[in-house]
């Protein structure tokens, strides 16, 4: 299981890139591979605030539909709508060109309440 | 998941007929939510009555003839899980509801295979030998049109298709077993689409493709499927089913 030490985990399965005020988000290989292979990614909105641990967005794999929890409180400003037409990426490449929207953050301590990777394989394990 | 389970037994006939699609899909998706807030895993059998064709949660809307199948009088109903169209009316649905298991168990693919097992000891005991589909890959607009890991086969023909949806911890799944035929199929109620095979050419390709209870020569009651599956999933699960209720009459 690929863990990036640089990231940081919720136990909602999404991982978490920061930088500076900034959050960007996708779900972990843990998830994908449970899942398995991704269909479609139903994205946020651009300009909808979202809720640390609330859904956000969705993604359906081979006739299972998941939901997806922001790991932090914000307003989205970016969303992947590569995923369009590429949602496989979630599955080839959930840290890279997976990912599937960025936060800005309301309040960038609630990183801290997440997951290290140790943390996170323990939890997963 | 092993253990005491709720059984709903949708399948009596109550005051004001069965709930509508719209109904059906409100009912499983309170299971999801009731199981997701602490509440004991559920299984439920139900039929659908008048016809109806399900979506999957993301199909474009526009895959449906609306006056194809207002004109058959079929509901048209998206359902929570994913996957493709289906008709309803000649089937039986089952649905469960249950915690999300941790590690590898929960797996999509795990879970389908652990309900499999309890909906191949029901079917066997109708006197039907059915196994896990292969996967064909992702389907076009028709659910029963293509196999996958979680649908159902007697020989390579398509009897049992599932899907799912999981939320806050809990996992929904829900499938049909085709007792019987209607004298119309989801091709009269579903738009092609470019470069879909001819009409009756798709047609042809879904009849051989999948199977029937009666047309594999077994019981097509629905009460006596429902028992049958129901003792499938004690049996093969190893599920007790505690408490066993009839749909609340309003």
């Amino acid at each position: 299981m690929n863990l990036p030490e640089e990231l940081r985990y919720s136990a909602e399965h999404e991982w978490v890139a920061v930088d500076g005020v900034r959050a960007r988000i996708g779900i972990t290989d843990f998830a994908q591979d449970q899942l398995g292979d991704v269909v479609y990614v139903e994205l946020p909105s651009v300009g909808a605030n979202v809720l640390a641990h609330a859904s956000c967005a969705e993604v359906e794999s081979t006739k299972s539909v998941s939901e997806i929890y922001s790991p932090v409180s914000g307003t989205v400003v970016e969303v992947n709508d590569a995923l369009g037409d590429t949602p496989e990426q979630v599955n080839g490449d959930p840290y890279g060109a997976g990912w599937i929207f960025v936060v800005e953050m309301a309040d960038p301590s609630e990183v801290d309440a997440l997951l290290d990777a140790a943390a996170y394989r323990a939890l997963v394990s | 998941m092993t253990g005491a389970w709720i059984l709903v037994d949708d399948l009596a006939a109550a005051p004001g007929g069965p709930p509508d699609a719209a109904g059906q899909m409100d009912a499983d998706l309170a299971m999801l939510d009731a199981v997701a807030a602490g509440g004991p895993p559920v299984l439920r059998l139900y039929r659908w009555d008048p016809p109806a064709l399900s979506l999957g949660r993301f199909q474009p809307e526009d895959d449906v003839d609306h006056a194809a199948c207002a004109a058959r009088g079929v509901e048209v109903v998206r359902r929570p899980t994913g996957g493709r169209a289906l008709l309803h009316g000649a089937d039986l649905t089952y649905s469960a509801a249950f915690p999300q298991p941790p590690g590898d168990a929960g797996r999509v693919d795990a879970l389908y295979e652990w309900l499999a097992g309890g909906l191949i000891a029901g079917l066997a005991r109708l006197g039907v030998h059915a196994a896990v589909a292969r996967n064909d890959g992702p389907a076009g607009p028709v659910c029963f049109a293509g196999q996958q890991g979680a649908d159902l086969r007697v020989g390579e023909r398509k009897l049992c298709g599932s899907a799912q949806v999981r939320r806050d911890g809990a996992v929904l799944q829900h499938g049909s077993v085709l007792l019987r035929r209607l004298p119309f199929d989801e091709l009269d109620l579903v738009h092609a689409r470019p470069g879909d095979r001819p009409v009756e050419e798709a047609r042809a390709h879904l009849r051989a493709t999948t199977v029937t209870l009666e047309e594999l020569g077994a019981p097509t009651d629905p009460g006596v499927v429902a028992e049958a599956l129901v003792e499938g999933f004690a049996s093969g699960l190893d599920l007790q089913f505690t408490s066993r209720v009839a749909r609340p009459t309003a």
